[in-house]
């Protein structure tokens, strides 16, 4: 077992307030990492919903923005590594499409932590769960996302 | 003749050129498109009022002809005009037009090998609702009693029926927030090089100001627009004096630096409370869908993703359709300010949809409209 | 105008008015669900959502209890959507669509929830966060169920013939296969012989066959296959189609003279006055402008190398049978097959840019294809090995592994048969000239199938020295020409100084420079080392992304030879599932256009990787517009025109905007905020 995971229960105990992170993941590559995050135990904050797609090109920024007025306090975009995409090049145009995304959000005011892109194969279970601990930590010193309403958890 | 000359040139038709204010020579140069059946449709302005005008598309020679003058307060786009109408088409166009019809070609709704683009110079246009308040407040003037109105020298100067002039500098009807509208302002395409053909009076010296008008070639279909008219007997050139090019240019330049000048003062960075700035000018927002409806760059129709996930009854901090237009036009917003202009609760839409298009076109090194390269999205190949 | 005010959820209302009946199964997985989350408040909670008719805990929801019980349910509450909460998709969702579908339910209405390796397993000791998240992820799929519509795989034809592009010992492997399974084949080569590498090898490890030996019957064998079309000296240069129905065009390179009348005497040749490097025997000895590529070519044709010809016309006066045409025009054939088979294969790495170990800049360095060729019997020293700067033999040869391969800055990847090269070409000097010495320098020795280990220990026997270490400074002496070696011995950790006759550098192997060609055209996609991507790493290893193209040999990474004539058999048995069935069973999950809403745009066309969007041919109804239309057996289902296409006309099955928007409200709830 890891040491995060041996790590886990105290880290358990403390509690407090648990940001809603929304993650789209690519069936091939993201979602798989997922899984091999939990095949090895990769122990995560229960912060993170996962919505799988075939392919990250299918993210639309409508999903992404849907997401954050729904309540979500960060979004993330995950694919395969740039080169390894099952359909030839859908990352690529995930990556541009990212490049809108970003500069939307930032300029309505967003903080860059609350929507992320990454690439991690399925293989990377563990870079998987690093990522979600990351960004959990990083919205916790956050807080809510300005776009959350009222009364929604 | 070919891509880059230019020459000063107006129309021979006697009556045309002293209606039209520098010659008459893009009236003529259309009707002889027409006549020549070089093309089958011409669009141009029918005029309603002083500050009226609808823009028509017309196969008659003689309403071509009848169509010359100038006004500087109609500031609608012709692009939506002649999209999905597989037309072959000549239509004069202004900066904004000029890109609005090349972002519907890129979107297939225009085939830009059928329509010939006439470029018009253009310092900026006028709201026809905010011109007429002008006349008042500032001319005190009775917007009726207009008769014509022309731009020199940093001033604009009204012709009353009685045969006066009245002027007062645009620097100072902008301060007092009358004048051009505001995406004319920051714009800085003042000559459209992306047209067929650019014309205006800028250039024009000596005896023949006011009377003829300053033509460059952009593209074959201009260089075949111009000689066509030559040919038809509608039109004479002669070639411009060094002196004519090189005011041109500098009237160019000054007017793009004034341009990005106001660009600088207008998109001011907000440091701070960014969403609450979009949510309070968005406040008002009655969806009524006038703003997607006028825009040029937009090629859906009725249904499109902007609309079909956007209700009422949604809480949202964010109006999911105004989320989805900003990311949409972000690559594709020319600043053309029609979205501004059409607005019923005068939300400044322009203002608002290029605060996300500055950043993302400057990253891409990507302008709507100048060309036909299309957005870099949809330009990833095979193993990038 | 079109006015928004009050529009309707247009997307998120499905068509269908049938009332929704959910059921959902919740699996613990032993211990590994039901130890961390609280199924039963799991499965209490979500039996209180809207159209959810029955819930079910199961110990193990995929064990035939598990699924007898979803099948009885879905009979008993006449369910018509059914939500299994257990492991991923990827492990189970098959089972349970086969499960429902037994039950008359389309297999699409399944939606599966991931509550263990996303949930379960890592939250162990959060248990109460834990079973919170599962209450979210089910409530997501209940409500996306209740989106989900019935999709049907559908069927194309399959052209019952097969194109084999390249014609190496796998792709004539695969060939032979198809065509003994009665099916007609083009077999595409560009060289004007077939046979591929294999054909260059002298004597093959751990045997020590002669190479030629037997791959020249196997050559004949494909030539005389009534079923093989060979076209040689070719190329397919465009692809059109999908699995079943490929259109491709083969370009046919001029020979300059008439196939039909060659009779491969070799006449032209002998009469001939241009010699230039002989590019079979890598560059050593000469051949002459018009030439047969080698003894046992096939087809056994002269080739005329316009480039260096100098038209004298002395083979067209040599030539009894009239077959020499200097006007020869490249010229092209249109194909059209069911599947395609491609064993492209490889080159072996340049160490000549880079000067590895002095290659290209020292004589006496060569590499281990260029000494296969002098050890050759029919190679340009009539098997002799000499060295290049004198032409003497050499006494101490050194070979050094892996080069270009295991080496951050080339190939990081293990070539795989190098070792094994280098232990076959020592032995085989060795025992030729038992006076020789030599050291065989190396990182690990890798042997790992049938009879290689044998091989490397018969060389050890044999008094082959094995150093372990990579040389640091390689010199030549410039009086005698022999070569310096500055080596750290890191068994016996001392720096050795050595000094040998000629070194050979063990190649790795690379891609060969019509790979991105081959790539492009298929539409296949490539891995980080450079080589094509199969679909699946262990269990689809021959075939692709692309349905109907297979893949065999070192085209899709480093192989040798048993292992790339298996593949050839493997591509060729894959093949005949759809060419025996004569149908192609495409994916469900694809894009499809709503034409009522199609602008025609376009702008999904070049989204596509696939080209599987094409404009309709005539306007749609009355609206004067061309609109977008998918082509199903193109379309592999990644929805990225989708997410392109501004008017939602576009939508993908089973991925739909409703479908995962419904998903994404899911992940949140309503709190009443306490007063």
């Amino acid at each position: 077992m890891s040491a995060e995971a041996a790590a886990a229960p105290a880290a358990a105990k403390t509690g407090g307030w648990e940001p809603k992170i929304v993650a789209f993941c690519c069936n091939w590559c993201s979602y798989g990492g997922a899984d091999s995050a939990g095949m090895g135990r990769f122990q995560q904050p229960a912060s993170t919903r996962i919505i799988r797609v075939m392919c990250s090109g299918r993210i639309d920024p409508l999903h992404v923005f849907n997401a954050f007025l729904e309540g979500a306090d960060a979004v993330l975009v995950t694919g395969c590594h740039i080169g390894d995409c099952h359909y030839v090049n859908g990352n690529d145009k995930t990556k541009i499409k990212y490049k809108y995304l970003e500069n939307v959000a930032r300029e309505l005011g967003i903080e860059k932590e609350r929507l992320q892109l990454n690439w991690i194969s399925a293989s990377e279970g563990e870079k998987f769960a690093n990522f979600i601990r990351d960004v959990t930590a990083q919205i916790k010193k956050l807080g809510p996302s300005p776009l959350k309403p009222e009364g929604v958890a | 003749m070919q891509k880059s000359e230019m020459y000063v040139g107006w129309s021979t038709k006697e009556d045309v050129r002293k209606r039209g204010g520098s010659g008459g020579l893009v009236t003529s140069m259309l009707a002889a498109a027409l006549e020549k059946k070089l093309v089958d449709a011409v669009v141009v302005l029918k005029k309603i009022n002083e500050f009226e005008a609808v823009p028509i598309i017309t196969s008659d020679v003689n309403e071509v002809l009848n169509s010359a003058g100038s006004l500087h307060s109609v500031p609608s786009n012709f692009a939506k005009l002649i999209a999905n109408r597989n037309l072959k088409v000549a239509l004069p166009a202004k900066g904004c037009d000029v890109r609005g019809i090349i972002e519907q070609g890129k979107r297939n709704a225009i085939n830009l090998d059928n329509t010939f683009i006439v470029g018009l110079n253009c310092g900026g246009s006028m709201h026809p609702v905010v011109t007429r308040e002008m006349l008042e407040v500032m001319y005190k003037l009775k917007p009726e009693d207009v008769h014509g109105e022309e731009i020199e020298k940093g001033k604009l100067i009204f012709e009353t029926k009685d045969g006066k002039e009245h002027a007062i500098t645009i620097d100072e009807l902008e301060e007092k927030g009358y004048g051009r509208r505001e995406s004319c302002r920051y714009c800085t395409i003042k000559v459209p090089n992306n047209s067929d053909i650019a014309c205006g009076n800028w250039g024009v010296t000596g005896d023949l100001v006011g009377k003829a008008t300053f033509v460059e070639i952009n593209s074959e279909k201009g260089a075949k627009l111009l000689q066509n008219a030559i040919d038809a007997g509608y039109v004479q050139v002669q070639k411009p004096d060094e002196k004519g090019i090189a005011m041109r240019a500098k009237i160019k330049g000054v007017m793009e630096d004034l341009g990005k000048k106001w660009k600088g003062k207008v998109f001011v960075p907000i440091d701070n409370g960014r969403l609450e700035y979009f949510r309070k000018e968005l406040e008002h927002c009655i969806d009524c869908g006038a703003c997607k409806a006028v825009c040029p760059t937009c090629s859906c129709g009725d249904v499109s993703k902007c609309t079909e996930y956007h209700f009422r009854g949604d809480a949202y901090k964010m109006s999911m359709y105004h989320l989805v237009r900003f990311l949409h036009l972000a690559d594709a917003c020319i600043g053309c300010g029609q979205c501004s202009d059409v607005c019923p609760v005068d939300i400044p839409l322009t203002r608002l949809y290029r605060r996300f298009a500055n950043p993302v076109q400057e990253q891409l090194k990507y302008e709507p409209g100048m060309d036909m390269r299309k957005p870099p999205y949809f330009e990833v190949k095979l193993n990038e | 105008m079109s006015d928004i005010k009050g529009t309707e959820n247009k997307g998120a209302v499905a068509k269908d008015n049938e009332e929704k009946r959910v059921g959902v199964f919740v699996c613990e997985c032993g211990v590994n669900i039901g130890g961390v989350v609280n199924t039963k408040a799991v499965a209490d909670y979500i039996g209180t959502l809207p159209g959810v008719k029955v819930t079910s805990v199961n110990k193990f929801t995929c064990s035939d209890s598990g699924q007898a019980d979803i099948q009885q349910k879905i009979k008993e509450h006449n369910l018509n959507r059914v939500v299994v909460a257990a492991c991923s998709p990827k492990t189970h969702e098959p089972t349970f669509r086969a499960c429902i579908e037994q039950m008359g339910l389309n297999q699409y209405f399944l939606e599966f929830v991931n509550i263990r390796d996303h949930c379960s397993w890592i939250h162990m000791w959060e248990k109460e966060k834990a079973t919170e998240k599962a209450k979210d992820l089910i409530r997501m799929g209940v409500e996306r169920s209740k989106l989900l519509e019935p999709l049907q795989a559908s069927e194309v034809p399959v052209t019952d013939k097969a194109l084999v592009i390249g014609a190496g010992v796998a792709g004539m492997q695969s060939a032979l296969d198809l065509a003994d399974m009665g099916f007609q084949v083009y077999l595409v080569e560009k060289e004007p012989s077939i046979g591929g590498r294999m054909a260059r090898f002298d004597k093959v490890f751990p045997t020590n066959d002669c190479s030629i030996c037997i791959l020249g019957p196997k050559m004949v064998e494909v030539a005389r296959n009534k079923n093989i079309k060979i076209m040689s000296y070719s190329e397919v240069k465009a692809v059109e189609g999908y699995v079943g129905n490929f259109n491709v065009k083969v370009e046919h390179k001029p020979r300059y003279l008439d196939v039909a009348k060659c009779t491969g005497c070799a006449k032209c040749s002998e009469v001939c006055p241009v010699e230039v490097p002989y590019d079979f025997n890598e560059g050593f000895g000469t051949r002459k402008a018009i030439y047969v590529p080698f003894p046992q070519a096939v087809p056994l044709r002269a080739v005329l190398d316009k480039e260096n010809c100098i038209s004298c016309k002395a083979c067209a006066k040599a030539c009894q049978s009239g077959a020499i045409n200097y006007d020869m025009q490249t010229s092209y054939t249109d194909i059209n097959v069911g599947v395609i088979v491609g064993a492209v294969g490889f080159k072996t790495y340049d160490p000549e840019p880079r000067h590895d170990f002095g290659y290209g800049l020292y004589d006496n360095v060569i590499t281990a294809m260029e000494f296969e060729r002098l050890l050759n019997a029919a190679g340009p020293t009539g098997g002799h090995v000499v060295r290049p700067s004198d032409c003497k033999e050499p006494i101490r040869v050194g070979f050094v592994n892996c080069v270009g391969s295991r080496d951050k800055a080339t190939n990081i990847y293990c070539s795989g048969v190098c070792c094994m090269v280098t232990i076959k070409n020592a032995q085989l000097l060795k025992e030729k000239r038992p006076e020789t010495d030599h050291t065989i320098m190396y990182i690990d020795i890798r042997t790992p199938f049938r009879g290689y280990e044998e091989s490397y220990n018969r060389s050890r026997a044999l008094g082959v020295k094995f150093l372990r270490g990579r040389p640091v400074e390689v010199k030549e002496d410039p009086v005698t020409k022999n070569i310096k070696v500055r080596v750290e011995d890191t068994l016996a950790n001392e720096i050795r100084n050595l000094e040998f006759d000629l070194i050979v550098l063990a190649t790795g192997i690379v891609p060969h420079e019509g790979i991105n060609q081959i790539q492009q055209l298929l539409k296949l996609s490539k891995a980080a080392d450079g080589l094509l991507m199969e679909a699946h790493p262990k269990l689809k290893p021959v075939d692709t992304t692309i349905d109907g193209v297979f893949l065999a040999g070192v085209a899709s990474g480093p192989k040798d030879i048993p292992y790339a004539v298996s593949q050839g058999s493997a591509c060729a048995g894959r093949a005949t599932i759809l060419l025996k069935n004569k149908k192609a069973i495409t994916e469900g999950i694809t894009a499809v256009v709503n034409p009522e809403v199609c602008v025609g745009c376009q702008v999904c066309i070049p989204m596509c990787p696939f080209q599987a969007i094409k404009m309709d041919e005539t306007p749609y109804l009355n609206t004067g517009i061309k609109k977008a239309n998918v082509v199903k057996a193109l379309c592999k289902g990644c929805g990225t025109c989708v997410t392109a296409c501004p008017t939602g006309a576009l939508e993908q099955s089973h991925f739909k905007n409703n479908q995962l928007l419904a998903q994404i409200k899911n992940v949140f709830k309503f709190q009443e905020v306490a007063a």
